[in-house]
Formats: C-alpha cells, structure tokens, sequence
C-alpha cells in the first residue's frame, strides 16, 4: 500500500486516446518499442525507466534467469501510469479465473470497471491533486504520474554526461544508491508488483517471475488434500542451514509485513 | 411483537448483516446503508453471488475492496504522542478494513474460536491490572454459546469437537458438533502441531466457516491458498454474505456507496429517529427508522457517534479501543513445506490463552499474562515475501532474485501468529481529528493507541514457547519468534503505530458493553444508554479482546441483540 507520505504536492500529464474494453492482447501488439514513447512516458523517459528495471531486476547475462525488462515491466509501469487511457482503466483485472491451466476465457484480462468515487481515488493517485477542489479535501497530492518524471529525470540529473541510460552499468547502481528522494524505492516496488504479478497486468501472457521462483499458479483448480498435506513440495527444493543465517537481518522487515 | 417496523442498518459487514437477516425474519423492514460498492454481482437473488476476485495480489494491494486511503484517509498517533501535544504522526491507512459489501469477512481468512469463560469476567476472575481498564462484561459465555451456535451453522463452519482438547472445551463448552468436518490439513502446520506436541502443547484443528463441502450458495474449499486478504474465488467461505445473501432474498434492502455522518435523536434526545447520509451521488439523505442499528466497525462506530454528539455520557466512547498484538513464530525447513496451500491455517494452538501467573509476570510488575490462539502453520504469499526481501536499503538486483530463488521465507518457511490479548486502556481511543476530512467533507478518525506493558511482556514470555516449539518441528532448521508489536513500537522506517497494531483486522472495543451507564456505552443487548432503540451491532461493544479471532463474536453478538429488538420493540 503507497502511503500518502510518499506524495507530494505537484501536476500531472495529458491523456492518450482510450482503448476499448478487451484490448489486451492489441495492446500488446501495440506495446512500445525502443525509441517510441510510452502511453504515459516520453520515448526517453520509458528508455530511463527500462535502464533502472534492467538494474532492479537483472536478466541474462547478469542472470539466468529473465529480467525485468524482457518481461515487460517498464512498459507494465508506463501502462498503470496512464491506466486512464484503457477503458476499464488498468487497474484492477478481472476475475474469477485467468486462461491458465485451461480456463476460458481469460477473465483476468477484462479488467473491472471503477465506479466514480474508486476513479476518484485512482485519479488522484495517479493523476495528483493539481490544485482541484475535490481532490484536495485532505491537502495537495503528488501523483505517480509525476513522482516517475521527475524521479526518472532526477536520475538523469545525477548522472555524468546528462542521461542515466547511456552509464554503464555500475555507474548507474551507484546513482541509483544515492538517491535521497525514495524514488528508486517506489519503482522497485512497482517493478516487483510487475514482475511477480498475474501476467495480464502487463499486458502480456508470459508468466515473468514465475518461472524461476517455483510459483505454482495453480488455479483454477486449487490443490488436492494430498498436494495440502502431503511432503513434497514444486520440484523437491531442498536449501541448507545457511538459509538461517540469511533471513536473520530479514526479520524486522518480515515483522513489518507479516499478516495480522 | 409488532410487526412492521422500519430498522435501518449502518454497514454490511459481519454484525450487520447478521442482525439484518434476524430482524428481517422476524418481520421487521429492514434497510442496510453500505458505504462501499458491491462486488459480488447477483447478491441477493436466486441466482445467487457470482464474483470477480481471484488469485490476484495486484489487485488485493490496489484496494480493490478495502478503503482508498487517499479518499477515506484516517490518522494516528501514540499515547506518548498525544501527551507532547502531537496532533498526529501518521495520515492514510490505519486498520483499514473492506469497504464493501460483506464487510470485512470478503477476505478474511474465517478462523472462528469462541471466546472463553474467562473473557467475559476477565475483571472477576483474574483481578485488575494496573493501567488498564479492565471490567467484566455484562452477559457470560453460557448466553451467547446459543448464537456461537447458530452463527457456526449459518455461516458453515468446519471442525471436530472430538479433537478439541479438554481444557478449551472446560472453557467454552459446545452443545453440538460443527456442521462440516475439517477439510485437509495444512502440511506445514503438521510439522509445526508435531514440535508443539513434543513440547507438551495441544494443537488441534481449527474451527473455521472454510467450507469442507458445499454450503449455502458457496462450494468446498479447493485450497488455493489465496485466502487471508484474498476475496474468495469460488465463495467456499461464510461471513456476512451468508446472512446477506438470505437477508435480501427475503426482502432487505441494500443500499451502496452511502455514507452515513449522523444519527438523529427526537428533540428530547431518548429516541433515535433515523440517520442522515450521503447517496452514491453525494446528495443529502435521511433515512427514517424505528430502530438504528450502527454496524460499521469498531473506529467508525466512535466516529459516527461522535460526530452525532451521541453516547458520551460515560466518558468511556472511543476509548479501550483494542487490537490484537501478535507475536510471529517462524520455523526454516530444507524441504519445500508449501505452507501456503490451504486456507492461511488449519491448526491452532490454544494453550497460551492460560494465564501465566507465576515469576514471568511478577517481573513484569503484573498480575498475570494472557497470550492468545496460535494460527500455525501458514506462510508468505510472493508479494510479502518479495516485500520482505526489498526492505533492506538497495536490496535490488541479482541478490533479490536470489532470494526469491531460495525463497527462505515462502517454500522453506511454515509460521505461526499467536493472536495475543490487548488490554483495554482509557487512553488508546478514537476520537476526530482535529484537521483532517475525508472525501464527504467529514472529519477523520484519530487513533491514539501504545501498547500496554502486558502485551509486551506476553509477547516474549509466550515468544520464547513458540520459538521452542518452531525448534522441535521435524526438520526444522530453526526456529524463533518476532514480537511483532515491539519491532512496530521500536520506531524508526519498520516502526511506528502503521507497521504495527495498526494493520491488524482485529479492531474491538471503542463502545463498551455494561451494566452501569456511568461505566459503559450500551447495555449487554448493545442499546446505547440513554436512547430507548439505538443499538451497536459490531465490535464496538467489546469489554475484553482474548486471545481469539472477533468475528464468529461480533456475529453471535448482533445477532442476539437482534433477537432481543424483536422480543421487545
């Protein structure tokens, strides 16, 4: 949950032409390509956000495993930023089920439609305040939309030569640790929602994270009594003592998170 | 009886609905105001509640059906705070719970203990506690164990009384035997139940309204593992929507996205005459009724209250307001416990609900120390987990994939919440801030809340028992226990009151239930003093919190205070 500490008082963008209801799969034929601009962000904008996410969640060679960025995630970010150029807006997808493991249709894909106070709330999430009467009923707000332009610029501004993109890539992992404004923070969270999230939010069917992490995705179907209660998890994953001492400067944070 | 009366009903959700589906059987009108919209389309109908949630964590985090903090924000602050003139620390989301129609119990995970005996005459039995306000209520468990009957049938309960250890029976006996038997049990939850039987503990099958078959309108549990937080994607779980659903099919009324800011009284101020509210267009409203039930949770209750300069006379509204304040047990495994299949947890512990009297409590300077259930056995979904592992400063890159590799915390990880007793206390309240509105103009609720020296001394006494019990799980690596409520006290980026207390859905109290109008809020049927047909219907109404789960109470609660409406309005 973003907390309205994180937002502060500033204006939002202009609007693109609204996609119709269902238009997931279009619009991934349509998903920005290098050098094109995004459905919020410019085309250098989308080229600085995919440099940070490239750092965020490395793929090949740095990983094995797929990075963010051939996943889609930045264009996933630029999509919830400009959610109000998709008709429902991209915020909340469908349900009961998605078309994995033999479901259809793809409920996920047709996403929910707000009603006007939920738009409200998203509007000014995303949009910000700008000054509007009723959107300023508990003071100014920051939206996203302007939190990632100018926290997408400040890491150009931090960087020698004038473009956060064009730094190798130790270069950029050092400008990124020195940023004071929680922006880096915002869009790893962002990348991560992304990246380990149902795939229809990024517009796209590969399953991202998933993969490496033994995630089971097991609906529609659930899991049998003896998937519950049997030994024997996804692919017998065995770990060592050391998985300990790993998470012990974990804990805080686990405490933090923890359902209750 | 006479028939025909108007009742209106602030809020959907657990005590609403089931005092709607008494009150509309017995005859009366009955019209429910929703602050939330409805998400469970054909509700109410015979075709019955069709749904959009699913296996989705973008969308549980996108408050999908809990309150926009932006748009209904609440603020915060500690006891300390308040004391140095601190008009509030935190803004946004505090305790937020579903907004929506069927309340909270859209996504809770349905765990259903019966309070005790004991909690009903905390005050009598186990003395006072210094700095904490502690009384006894004014019914005992023997008259409400009916309506714990009835809610468990309604609702569909699972479990086995055959398996409920003597002592939690001693305390709160059973007539009957759950409607369902318990579904699968949960794997890690095994290995955990082993260690605390190894230890000398008594683990046994939890009682939760998960249904083992198909009940109501719902199917069986298919133990997706999406459950705590989650909106059911098959409705294989009870709640409100048990009583709701049948509430409207005889003739309830549901009205969404409503937004009541006042009740009105008759000119004498003894008589509730109706309540004042905002449609979903943002007009003004009044609903007419003979009896106002207010059901919108324990915060808003103090809040609507207040802000209808209604029920202070005592001095008690918005104050002992309590959460829960847990105590996590985590046991690491070599191999993949899949703790996360099933519904959040099928085994609960319930020996800590025993106080402790002996040195452990002398130390900390009081009488006893009261625990709490322990739900064993469930873990992180990726979207805490993958949180948990970005909380360190400039945790990105290879080693955050590595950690979600390993996943030491999701696939090698079977945890335990110890739901751990709050004492009430006058100064943790409710009360309006002082400069901040929500989107209907209206002021917000403050939350003033610290613990109290008991819940952090039971949290390390009990921790160091559910540490042991982690320990002696088979195959257990490790084990240990987090006092969740002093890393939140501890302050700094992982503290204050929003990482702690304040994000539990455990919120009682603010209301309290009592004989002596001097003392109390409402009577034991909930009737606010002094207002002949104004009755509180949710957690409000709490003296004690226990050490168990709230909702199969609140229920139980509203729906006796209900039956009491009918038999004398």
């Amino acid at each position: 949950m973003r907390r309205r500490e994180f937002l502060r008082a500033g204006a939002g963008a202009g609007l693109i032409a609204l996609l119709p209801p269902g238009a997931i799969e279009r619009a991934l034929a349509d998903a920005p390509r290098a050098g094109q601009a995004g459905r919020f962000l410019s085309a250098h904008e989308l080229e600085t956000l995919r440099a940070l996410v490239d750092r965020l969640i490395p793929g090949p060679p740095e990983d094995p495993d797929p990075g963010g960025v051939q996943m889609l995630v930045p264009e996933a970010i630029d999509a919830f930023l400009g959610a109000f150029t998709f008709d429902p807006p991209l915020i909340h997808a469908g349900g009961p089920f998605s078309d994995r493991n033999g479901h259809t249709p793809d409920d996920f894909a047709h996403f929910r439609p707000l009603d006007k106070h939920a738009e409200l709330g998203w509007r000014i999430r995303l949009e910000g305040s700008k000054g509007m009467p009723e959107r300023e009923f508990a003071g100014p707000v920051t939206g996203l939309q302007e939190i990632y332009k100018a926290g997408l610029k400040s890491l150009d501004d931090a960087s020698p030569g004038g473009s956060f993109a064009a730094l190798p890539s130790p270069a950029q992992e050092s400008v990124m640790s020195g940023d004071q404004t929680g922006f880096v923070s915002q869009a790893f969270n962002d990348a991560l929602n992304a990246m380990y999230g149902p795939p229809e939010y990024r517009l796209d069917k590969q399953l991202g994270g998933w993969t490496y992490i033994g995630w089971g995705d097991n609906q529609p179907r659930g899991h049998t009594p003896e998937e519950v209660s049997g030994a024997g998890g996804a692919g017998e994953r065995r770990a060592g003592p050391e998985i300990v001492d790993a998470t012990r400067a974990l804990l805080p944070h686990l405490a933090a998170r923890w359902r209750r | 009886m006479r028939h025909g009366r108007d009742v209106v009903i602030v809020g959907s959700g657990a005590g609403g609905s089931a005092a709607a589906w008494a009150l509309v059987h017995a005859g009366y009108h009955v019209t429910i105001l929703e602050k939330g919209r409805n998400l469970l389309p054909g509700i109410g109908t015979k075709a019955g509640p069709r749904t959009h949630f699913g296996n989705d964590e973008v969308k549980a985090i996108r408050n999908y059906e809990n309150p926009d903090e932006l748009l209904e924000p609440r603020t915060s602050r500690t006891q300390a705070e308040a004391a140095q003139g601190v008009d509030r620390s935190f803004v946004g989301d505090v305790n937020g719970l579903p907004t929506t129609v069927g309340g909270g119990t859209v996504h809770w995970d349905a765990k259903t203990p019966r309070f005790w005996k004991q909690d009903f005459k905390t005050l009598s039995t186990h003395g006072p506690v210094p700095g904490a306000n502690m009384a006894d209520w004014p019914l005992a468990y023997e008259e409400l164990a009916p309506f714990y009957d009835e809610v468990e049938h309604v609702i569909g309960c699972q479990g086995d009384v055959k398996q409920i250890p003597k002592f939690v029976l001693d305390q709160a006996p059973r007539a009957k035997q759950f409607p369902m038997p318990p579904g699968p049990e949960m794997y890690g939850g095994s290995l955990l139940a082993e260690g605390a039987r190894s230890i000398g503990l008594n683990p046994y099958r939890v009682s939760q309204a998960v249904h083992s078959q198909p009940w109501g309108f719902g199917q069986a549990c298919n133990n997706c593992g999406f459950c705590s937080g989650f909106g059911c994607p098959i409705n294989a779980r009870g709640g409100a929507l048990s009583f709701l659903h049948e509430a409207l099919l005889k003739g309830a009324k549901l009205k969404t996205r409503c937004f009541v800011h006042r009740v009105r009284t008759d000119r004498a101020g003894k008589k509730a005459v109706g309540v004042d509210y905002l449609d979903v267009h943002g007009r003004k409203r009044h609903q007419r009724a003979d009896i106002v039930i207010l059901a919108p949770s324990a915060i808003e209750t103090a809040r609507l209250l207040l802000l209808s300069k209604l029920a202070g006379g005592s001095g008690q509204l918005g104050r002992n307001l309590m959460f829960h304040n847990f105590t996590a047990g985590i046991a690491q495994f070599s191999e993949d416990v899949h703790a996360w299949r099933g519904p959040s947890t099928t085994i609960t512990i319930d020996d800590f609900c025993i106080p402790e009297k002996g040195s452990a409590a002398k130390a900390a300077g009081l009488p006893y120390l009261k625990g709490g259930i322990c739900e064993t056995g469930g873990t992180l979904l990726p979207f805490d987990e993958m949180g948990v592992y970005a909380g360190p400063p400039n945790s990105w890159g290879v080693a955050h994939k590595n950690l979600m590799r390993t996943s030491p915390l999701r696939v090698h990880m079977a945890g335990l919440s110890m739901v751990g007793e709050d004492l009430p206390q006058l100064a943790n309240r409710v009360d309006l801030d002082p400069k901040i509105r929500d989107v209907y103009g209206f002021p917000v609720a403050r939350i003033t809340y610290s613990l109290h020296n008991h819940e952090l001394a039971a949290s390390h006494w009990f921790g160091a028992k559910i540490a042991d019990l982690c320990k002696a799980a088979p195959g257990a690596l490790d084990g240990t226990y987090i006092p969740l409520g002093e890393v939140a006290a501890g302050g700094g980026d992982l503290g204050a009151l929003a990482a702690g207390a304040a994000t539990t859905a455990h919120i009682m109290g603010t209301a309290r239930m009592g004989h002596d109008p001097k003392k109390s809020v409402c009577d034991a049927h909930g009737r606010v003093h002094g207002l002949k047909n104004l009755y509180l219907g949710d957690g409000s109404v709490f003296v004690s919190a226990g050490g168990f789960n709230p909702s199969l109470t609140i229920m139980s609660l509203s729906l006796r205070m209900a039956r009491h409406v009918a038999a004398t309005h």
